[in-house]
């Protein structure tokens, strides 16, 4: 890779002398194309196609042959049909794991932008806890994240006491039980899903600080950007931290929020530890799928790309841009 | 005229110093009025409720490890005894020499270290030069591309998944569907419109290279989001630089690699972190591109050795131990590599600067 791009330094700086005629921003533009270059090549070349085959296979059904090779038949809309209609689970499923979305999205969005908030401020040993934080995003991933899962399975079949993953999925591991929410809670006339959504958000909190880990560092760079001068006349002014919050604070971090909630739902749609996709993945009796799960799965991106839209627009609607010039 | 303050007093004079006492509130009121007010109680109250936070969601982050290394260093009867919770009482590290004996645990780490070192530093590197191009550059289609960068990190694994097989079992370049390809042409079979001949196409499975090739043109796992980081970091950087650059007579590729890839260093340091340490404990592409006969990855290992007798009332709970312990082997590596990264990493974080 680098070598090509040598070569290409070497073809510009030889160009240039040929064409001196191209003003700066032409060539800047040219050279703006070389460096995105690795990516459009992998895009045309590989992703397409690949994008290509699984909308393909969607529509067939396809077969292994024993001399090696494959074949394909076409079956139309039968794969999709088959999900939709025919499999009793999947609709059920892919509401579940919209709902949830829902209910976590403002979860892992507050979540990220309070700690990151903090970790942010002046306050003892803040190294540490900054490299505490970031270890769930970089270790709780992949297979770890598969052999909790089958702790919380190996807690669920009957000793009582299991290994903590702290997963809150277990009776053991539980932090506080509904029903103390609800009796401290049932004088205020909040009313019990409320109640019941907090709790199970405070029961799910390693689950919930494990999606905020990439949320946390882009908060708390945007947090950097923001300049100490405008904190300092705020001060000078009087105004109180609270105020410090919602008038600058907020304002300044929103285009960030904007970016959060939308990686929040890209990321919690694609990560394997999805209702749907674990669904969908159970669904393949190959390691490496099936037509039926890619049908399943192209509906669910179609929901992906208007959550994503949804989301978009409506945090969009309050960000606030700083003009620059 | 020379009226001189009856409050100080001179107690001591030498050659050079004079020691002078003022006649101040005592030190008594002085402090109340520090310190027993409410705004000082607030300020207090604030930045403890801050640090027990802190301090208990670390906690929830750290338990885990530790409950996982506690049981990893149980012997077998420590988990029918009921007394035994978090310290074992018989530590032993058979476990361990067990899961590295018989679980080809240094195989694993050697072709694991392989695989994401690689990966990791190409990944790096081209999302690195990716994302300077979409940062600094304006040309057309700037922004549609990077509208396709956001789409390749919205598709689902799960939807690509098995074209992403067929694509590497049956690699050709320049082949959209089963028209065309470059193996295939070069093949004979010019068009072969429903069969593929198994000999004009490589199956690439059990090789490093569908990896190597999909991270040398940015489209390994959770790659759009490098290239976004990146491009945020370097449109915090300023333009001047690079003007300054180009006004001594630098290249553009040249003003890349001495000016901006030195000062970017711990922004690729951490995009490097990331990369390594989700290829190291990565277990889609694994399963999709190794199948059985290939060679052994660290999700190869998790398993229950041979040598040790899970048949006995704590199975369910021993089973998991030793899952568990198969975990920290897999993490360990990564915890050593994160803590010498770790302050490079928060510096990154603090000089990407992103802005909307």
């Amino acid at each position: 890779m680098s070598a090509k791009v040598k070569n290409n330094d070497l073809f510009a700086s030889t160009g240039r002398k040929k064409k001196r005629g191209a003003s700066l921003d032409v060539r800047k533009a040219r050279a703006g194309w070389w460096f995105v270059m690795p990516f459009i090549l992998g895009f045309l070349l590989l992703y397409l196609p690949i994008i290509y085959d699984s909308i393909k296979y969607s529509f067939h059904d396809i077969r292994m042959l024993t001399g090696g090779g494959f074949k394909l038949d076409w079956v139309g809309f039968e794969n999709y049909s088959n999900a939709l209609f025919v499999d009793p689970n999947f609709v059920q499923k892919l509401g579940e794991g919209v709902t949830q979305l829902i209910l976590d999205i403002p979860a892992i969005v507050i979540f990220s932008l309070f700690v990151a908030i903090l970790l942010n401020g002046k306050i003892a040993g803040r190294a540490a806890f900054r490299a505490i934080f970031f270890i769930p995003v970089l270790l709780t991933t992949g297979l770890i994240a598969e052999i909790d899962a089958s702790n919380t399975l190996a807690n669920y079949m009957g000793d009582s006491e299991g290994i903590d993953t702290g997963s809150g999925e277990s009776q053991v591991a539980e932090i506080v039980s509904v029903m103390d929410i609800e009796l401290l809670f049932r004088d205020m006339m909040i009313g019990t899903e409320l109640v019941k959504y907090v709790a199970e958000l405070v029961n799910n909190i390693f689950n919930i600080i494990n999606r905020s880990g990439v949320q946390m560092l882009i908060f708390l760079s945007g947090l950097q950007s923001i300049s100490p001068a405008i904190y300092e006349s705020c001060s000078i002014d009087g105004a109180s931290g609270w105020e410090t919050f919602w008038k600058i604070t907020l304002p300044m971090v929103s285009p960030m929020i904007l970016v959060n909630a939308v990686y929040t739902v890209i990321d919690s749609f694609t990560s394997s530890s999805n209702t749907v996709m674990k669904y969908i993945e159970s669904q393949s009796p190959t390691a490496y799928g099936d037509p039926i799960t890619s049908a399943m799965s192209w509906m669910y991106f179609l929901i992906v790309i208007l959550m994503i839209a949804a989301v978009a627009g409506l945090v969009g609607a309050f960000v606030f841009y700083q003009r620059k010039d | 005229m020379n009226h001189v303050e009856t409050t100080t007093k001179i107690t001591k004079e030498t050659k050079n110093r004079i020691r002078v006492d003022f006649e101040r509130t005592p030190l008594m009121e002085r402090l109340k009025a520090k310190f027993v007010n409410t705004f000082f109680f607030k300020k207090v109250l604030v930045y403890l409720f801050k640090f027990l936070f802190l301090l208990g969601i670390s906690y929830v982050i750290l338990f885990p490890f530790y409950s996982k290394i506690a049981s990893s260093f149980m012997s077998p009867s420590d988990f029918v005894d009921v007394t035994v919770r978090l310290i074992p009482k018989q530590p032993t590290l058979g476990t361990y020499k067990a899961i590295i004996a018989d679980n080809g645990y240094g195989m694993a780490f050697l072709n694991t270290l392989l695989l994401s070192g690689a990966c990791a530093i190409l990944q790096t590197f081209v999302c690195c030069v990716v994302g300077y191009g979409f940062a600094k550059f304006r040309f057309k289609g700037n922004g549609l591309l990077f509208l396709l960068v956001i789409f390749t990190m919205v598709v689902p694994h799960s939807t690509i998944q098995l074209s992403m097989f067929m694509k590497f079992r049956y690699f050709d370049i320049f082949k959209i569907g089963e028209v065309g390809g470059l193996f295939n042409l070069l093949g004979g079979g010019i068009f072969e419109w429903i069969n593929i001949l198994p000999d004009t196409s490589i199956s690439l499975l059990n090789t490093m290279w569908p990896l190597i090739i999909m991270s040398a043109t940015g489209l390994a796992f959770k790659n759009g989001l490098y290239i976004f980081m990146l491009r945020q970091f370097f449109k915090g950087v300023p333009d001047e630089l690079e003007e300054s650059a180009y006004l001594d007579g630098s290249g553009v590729f040249r003003t890349f690699f001495q000016i901006i890839l030195p000062l970017s260093v711990p922004m690729l340091i951490t995009v490097f972190m990331f990369a390594f340490s989700w290829q190291w404990t990565d277990n889609f592409y694994s399963e999709v591109f190794y199948t059985i006969g290939g060679p052994t990855l660290m999700p190869d290992i998790i398993k229950v050795p041979k040598s040790l007798d899970t048949k006995y009332a704590g199975e369910n709970m021993y089973v998991a131990a030793i899952r568990n312990t198969c975990g920290i082997l897999i993490l360990l590596p990564l915890l050593i590599l994160y803590s010498f990264m770790q302050r490079y990493i928060i510096q990154g974080i603090e000089r990407s600067g992103i802005t909307g």
